[in-house]
């Protein structure tokens, strides 16, 4: 009788696949089968019963679900790009200087060193209306005598939240755009020179099509990021208050944890993730038509 | 020393039969626990080595957290199946979530050591005839402090009387309390009043308002009551103080480590909060109110009732115990009388009938002490626990967004209550409760 034996390359990737089933795979089925049913975390057997696409028909006609995708795809759309114009000032800047330079890099990423649940505390102070340090400054140096409620107005709070945001992962941005800035090749800009082309000429049709790339990367990096926008909301506003600051995350987050109801977050998860694919294609296509315009092909 | 070491295992040996076990009686046993952790719990904590040595038996303590993370663990732990552990601590506003996971303790425990609880506390942990707890000596209901030198003041008192037409006194109602607090409101720097203004915190305080308003929650079948006149009236209150800028702005914001912390910086006037906050404000080095500190029963609604919405930690055994017996000893020794006199004598109320009497006994000679459980004695007498749904933290989330939407005026309060009262009926729908 002749052994069985495997071909060489399934034993190669054979780890592979069993570390990928057991750590991606079965979770993101059984999830998946799990939104199809009112499982509930307190109520084990719930997750045998088959209720069809309710929980899915139950999310898609929620307002307050969509109000989230909304402020969600506002806060994506709002961050990116602030952090993507003060990346990119940061990197220029960074980029001429001579001296100490590396000390400048590092210590632009020192906030990318903090948990986000110690900047959403540390962000929570600072915007406190009563002992926070924003309206106390102001207050002292008599720019107004009220508390004003950074977290509890509704513009204020997404404000306070982006700056959050923005102060934690700009550097992102920077530290990307300024390997595009080293990896620009010098002979296009003295050529633009020679031309006779202003700086902002040069910056505008030599510098900013080779930053594209490095941008779309950074975009896209960022977009997975602000996406899945979770711990620094939840400690600053917990997506309140009355849903002010709501997004899909805490949304879901409260819907899986505290109301204990998986099934119905994990299908609120499902659509939510078309909102990651959605950009992550966008960025990677807009990547590759800026990589294609340069010349370094698909 | 060695004479010591054997005179106090003597005294543990002793305190260990006192509490109803026998010595060597679990020998080899190991109880796992998840506990509730804190500065404020470990006093007790510190006991568990005498029941070991009383007992032989040993505790294996595998989670501390705070409630909140212990309610994600055990929804977890029932999820997959997990739920080996023995003891666990368990606090009533949560209990009715864990229908399946924790065993009656009814026949577990002598019946003599369950007559010695506060009637009201042995009801509240009794869940669909099921005695799923053992209190705690940290039972929690809310009373006033104040400020005591604002009804000192012979020229606010002149003002208040002649603003509003009665005496400046400390509030016994909760009408007196909205217009104290926007008398003494002064905004950004002095705040006549505050409230926890997000999740369960918000509609707990909601809550025992409507019930001092005459109103109901709900109704017997958990059908939504709160869209009611009462109800309605009670969200006023709290919009009217947020409208008037008697509270601070970001009072929606707040959950109790931030109301505590206010008070206790000297900018708020009035402030229903819980007995373990005592002794926090009146600490000279923790905080300013210190020396001009009052404490007053909780304020009565329009319906004569005080507000009273109560809650205590306690001890559950599980379900899936290979030790029933022994974790229900454990339960037992750190409810027990002298558990109980440990833990309040840092502040926390008692939910031991005796010990309430030893405390009381204990306060006299100390003026403060002595104000301080009068009033929470006074406020426990008619206290009550939030409705026995395994469904009120659910129908809290549900709600809470609603109560903030009126407050910040983004809903009028009947729109607000009938949106939440909607929801809420269509969730216990779906959950099959009608």
């Amino acid at each position: 009788m002749k052994r069985f034996k495997m071909p060489p390359w399934l034993v190669l990737l054979l780890p592979a696949i069993i570390i990928l089933s057991a750590v991606v795979l079965i979770p993101l089925v059984l999830s998946l089968y799990s939104s199809f049913t009112p499982y509930k975390l307190t109520r084990p057997e719930s997750l045998y019963k088959w209720i069809g696409t309710f929980n899915y028909e139950k999310a898609l006609g929620d307002t307050k679900f969509w109000a989230a995708f909304g402020r969600t795809i506002l806060l994506l759309t709002i961050a990116l790009n602030l952090e993507m114009l003060c990346g990119l000032g940061l990197a220029l800047m960074v980029s001429k200087v001579t001296r100490g330079q590396r000390a400048l890099r590092t210590a632009m990423m020192f906030p990318m060193m903090f948990s986000p649940i110690l900047v959403g505390f540390q962000f929570k102070f600072i915007f406190n209306d009563n002992v926070g340090l924003v309206n106390n400054a102001l207050q002292s140096l008599g720019i107004t005598d009220m508390a004003i409620p950074w977290l509890v107005d509704g513009k204020l709070a997404m404000f306070a939240i982006i700056f959050a945001e923005m102060w934690t992962s700009t550097s992102v941005f920077a530290i990307l755009i300024l390997a595009g800035l080293f990896a620009i090749p010098q002979d296009p800009l003295e050529a633009a020179k020679v031309d006779g082309c202003t700086p902002i000429q040069s910056f505008r049709f030599v510098t900013l099509p080779f930053l594209m790339p490095f941008i779309y990367i950074a975009m896209a990096i960022r977009s997975l990021d602000v996406a899945r926008a979770y711990d620094i909301v939840q400690i600053m506003t917990n997506g309140g208050p009355a849903r002010r600051t709501e997004l899909l995350w805490t949304l879901i987050g409260r819907t899986g944890y505290v109301d204990a109801k998986m099934g119905y977050a994990n299908a609120m998860g499902y659509i939510s993730i078309f909102l990651a694919i959605f950009f992550t294609i966008y960025f990677f296509r807009k990547l590759t038509a800026a990589r294609a315009e340069l010349g370094m092909g698909v | 020393m060695t004479k010591f070491t054997n005179g106090a295992s003597i005294a543990v040996l002793a305190l260990g039969l006192a509490s109803g076990a026998q010595a060597g009686q679990f020998d080899g046993v190991t109880i796992d626990a998840k506990l509730i952790g804190g500065q404020q719990y470990e006093a007790l904590y510190a006991r568990i080595p005498e029941w070991e040595a009383a007992t032989g038996a040993k505790v294996n303590i595998i989670s501390k957290k705070n409630h909140f993370e212990l309610d994600k663990e055990f929804k977890s732990d029932i999820a997959a199946g997990t739920t080996g552990w023995c003891v666990g601590s368990n606090h009533s506003s949560f209990a009715a979530q864990y229908p399946s996971l924790y065993t009656d303790l009814n026949g577990l425990i002598a019946q003599d050591s369950i007559d010695g609880f506060v009637g009201a506390n042995i009801a509240a942990a009794t869940l669909g005839g099921r005695l799923v707890m053992l209190p705690r000596a940290q039972f929690d209901v809310s009373a006033l402090y104040y400020q005591k030198d604002l009804y000192t003041d012979e020229a606010k008192s002149t003002a208040f009387k002649a603003e509003y037409g009665y005496d400046l006194t400390v509030p016994e109602t909760w009408a007196q309390v909205k217009d104290q607090a926007i008398f003494f409101a002064d905004g950004p720097n002095f705040y006549g009043t505050q409230y926890a203004g997000k999740d369960e915190a918000i509609v707990g305080r909601y809550y025992e308002m409507v019930v001092a308003e005459g109103g109901k929650f709900f109704n017997d079948d958990f059908s939504p009551a709160f869209d009611s006149a009462e109800g309605k009236q009670a969200l006023q209150w709290f919009v009217d103080l947020y409208d008037a800028k008697a509270v601070p702005a970001g009072t929606t914001n707040y959950l109790w480590d931030d109301l505590g912390n206010g008070f206790a910086s000297g900018t708020i006037a009035l402030n229903l909060d819980w007995p373990g906050w005592a002794g926090f404000f009146s600490d000279p080095s923790a905080s300013k109110v210190a020396g001009n500190l009052g404490v007053a029963p909780a304020p009565k609604g329009s319906a004569g009732v005080r507000t009273g919405w109560s809650g205590f930690h306690g001890f559950s055994v599980t379900e899936q115990c290979d030790d029933k017996a022994a974790a229900a000893s454990l339960v037992d020794f750190l409810t027990n009388e002298d558990s109980q006199k440990i833990e309040s004598a840092a502040g926390p109320l008692p939910t031991r009938t005796a010990v309430w009497d030893y405390v009381t006994e204990d306060a006299k000679g100390d003026a403060f002490r002595t104000e301080v459980l009068a009033a929470f004695k006074e406020t426990a007498k008619t206290a009550f626990a939030v409705p026995a749904t395994p469904l009120w933290i659910e129908a809290t989330n549900l709600i809470y967004p609603e109560l903030q939407a009126a407050i910040l005026s983004d809903k009028t309060v009947d729109e607000a209550l009938a949106d939440a009262a909607e929801a809420v009926d269509e969730m216990m729908r779906e959950e099959g409760v009608y």
